[in-house]
């Protein structure tokens, strides 16, 4: 792996009038990781990726890809990248494999057989020679997709890429992007308002509210994290006795009929032993871990619109 | 780097695969058929001279293709953006004034096109219909600086200074495209300018005033050179006067253009 991270954001500023709508935001994007961008809608995460693809001017901070920066290595940055900004909006009045030829002559890299590959890819063998007008939008999504990673880049960016695919479309999307991760190495950076898709498919999250990020977060390996605590949630004959045996943890408590503590791994263990030992029966335990939905409600105060 | 002529046929992909370029080009072979058969059934014998059809027909003709031509530029820019596929033509490893350029490379071949059309119909559908007259003398002006010489000289000429005029509006239409991303204004616009030119030229020969003559529609319409005359009769103006002007105007056009593509934020 290289140390170069596949996107750095510094200090990443817009100011559109006297209005700041993206401000200070500095993230990394790490080789062969899928990041997620997490926000209400408003939040300033199309901007941000608007200005990672140089649709649009920083006014002040910088980003690079691959080590070039935007502002004045355009080219080699962009060589790097594959993206769909927002709806992939392709050419109705051409057909599909006439819209991927078309992206394919702007980089060099890409061959005739690679364009096949990448039809196959996405699946889209049957229908590549129809008008793209005819697509659904599914279809059109597995196109956006097939002109993304067609010229196998390094920081794939895709801007709410569930939008318009149904429940196996996704899952097929979030298959294949953690397949790309792992095994081309290819760092994803994928936003989203949607928490649930998020947490099935990132290694980190950075959530951002009203143009700033308020926290970055690994969401894979923190459950194994022996030393964190977490909730623990004991099924057990008597909750009131339970409770009694385990006096002198003072945050002991009942909720919806179950022992409920906050413990680390090893205190969880301690724990149902005293208490099988105090002749409790005990039917069940059970990590209750907050979802990100809770975590981002927390952080954002349950606000939406920023 | 890719080659620059990949970008160029991107964009002549996105002109020619669109049903409309070859409605445009269909008219462009039709309305010289058209003019001709008026002409016969209405005299009754096909005795013209060929030459004095073609003329008329490329005139007539001439402002058919400029309004084609500023369709197609006005949907250039503005139409990629109003249909969203500015973003993904945007974000490739090319700089935006190399996409621009292509864009204009693209429709310059596309007014040269039918220009090329426009001459091979009107010429070939007249000589077939009324042979090749040896008599150059009733489509050349007397006045003409190319009075005696061979009418293919004069044909050339008409041809060369039509095709200026036409860039000329281009290079508006594409600015409007560009710094408006409307395609209906740049087209409503363009045209005006197109159709005005010759009334506000009338117009501004009214007056002595001497800055009339660095006005764009003065200038615009080289062929009155041709016949020996010159747009503003009071104004002391050149052929190398005008083409001094309107190379003035077309850096200008296009620099706009340039500047307002390459700097503005593509959002929403």
């Amino acid at each position: 792996m290289s140390l170069v991270p596949a996107a750095r954001l510094q200090d990443v500023t817009k100011r559109i009038g006297n209005r700041t709508i993206i401000d200070r935001v500095s993230l990394e994007v790490y080789p062969g990781e899928v990041f997620g961008f997490l926000g209400p809608n408003g939040s300033g995460k199309t901007t941000t990726i608007r200005m990672m693809v140089g649709l649009m001017s920083l006014t002040s901070g910088d980003i690079a890809i691959g080590g070039h920066s935007v502002k004045t290595h355009y080219a080699e940055a962009a060589a790097q990248v594959g993206a769909i900004v927002e709806n992939p909006e392709m050419y109705k009045y051409l057909t599909g494999y006439e819209n991927l030829v078309h992206y394919a002559r702007m980089n060099p890299s890409v061959t005739r057989e690679r364009i096949d590959e990448v039809i196959k890819l996405v699946g889209l063998e049957g229908r590549i020679h129809d008008k793209v007008k005819k697509y659904s939008l599914g279809m059109r999504q597995r196109l956006g997709v097939a002109q993304a990673v067609m010229h196998r880049p390094k920081l794939l960016i895709l801007d709410e890429p569930t939008n318009g695919l149904d429940p196996a479309g996704i899952r097929e999307l979030r298959d294949y992007l953690r397949q790309l991760a792992r095994e081309e190495g290819t760092s994803v950076f994928v936003s989203s308002h949607l928490l649930s898709e998020m947490e099935l498919m990132c290694d980190r999250v950075a959530i951002l509210q009203k143009g700033q990020i308020i926290d970055i977060r690994s969401i894979r390996g923190a459950e194994t994290q022996t030393s964190l605590e977490q909730i623990a949630l004991f099924e057990v004959d008597h909750p009131q006795n339970a409770l009694g045996v385990l006096e002198g943890r003072g945050d002991g408590r009942i909720e919806d009929g179950l022992l409920a503590i906050s413990a680390t791994r090893d205190q969880i263990a301690e724990t149902n032993r005293r208490l099988v030992e105090a002749g409790i029966r005990v039917y069940g335990i059970r990590a209750k871990t907050k979802s990100l939905e809770d975590q981002f409600l927390e952080v954002t105060g349950g606000e939406t619109i920023g | 780097m890719a080659n620059f002529w990949k970008l160029v046929q991107n964009e002549n992909m996105k002109i020619y695969r669109r049903i409309r370029a070859w409605i445009m080009l269909g008219f462009v072979v039709f309305v010289p058929v058209l003019i001709s058969a008026i002409y016969i059934i209405a005299s009754g014998d096909n005795d013209a001279n060929n030459w004095e059809m073609m003329k008329l027909e490329t005139t007539i003709l001439y402002q058919l293709i400029t309004i084609f031509t500023v369709v197609k530029a006005a949907d250039s820019v503005a139409g990629e953006f109003s249909t969203g596929t500015i973003k993904l033509l945007l974000i490739r490893p090319w700089s935006r004034s190399m996409i621009l350029l292509s864009k204009f490379v693209a429709l310059l071949l596309f007014a040269l096109l039918q220009m090329a059309l426009c001459f091979v119909v009107t010429w070939g559908l007249n000589a077939a219909l009324f042979g090749i007259s040896s008599d150059s003398s009733a489509v050349i002006p007397s006045f003409s600086p190319v009075a005696g010489e061979s009418v293919w000289v004069y044909i050339g000429l008409l041809y060369l200074y039509l095709f200026i005029a036409q860039v000329m509006i281009l290079s508006v239409a594409f600015m409007l495209s560009a710094a408006f991303r409307s395609g209906g204004l740049a087209i409503g616009l363009s045209i005006f300018v197109l159709l005005s030119g010759s009334f506000i030229t009338g117009m501004l020969s009214l007056t002595e005033k001497p800055w009339v003559k660095y006005v764009l529609f003065a200038n615009v319409d080289l062929t009155s050179y041709l016949s020996g005359s010159t747009p503003l009769p009071e104004q002391n103006m050149t052929l190398g006067f005008s083409l001094a002007v309107l190379a003035g105007y077309f850096i200008v056009f296009n620099l706009v253009s340039w500047l307002v593509f390459v700097r503005r934020d593509v959002a929403a």
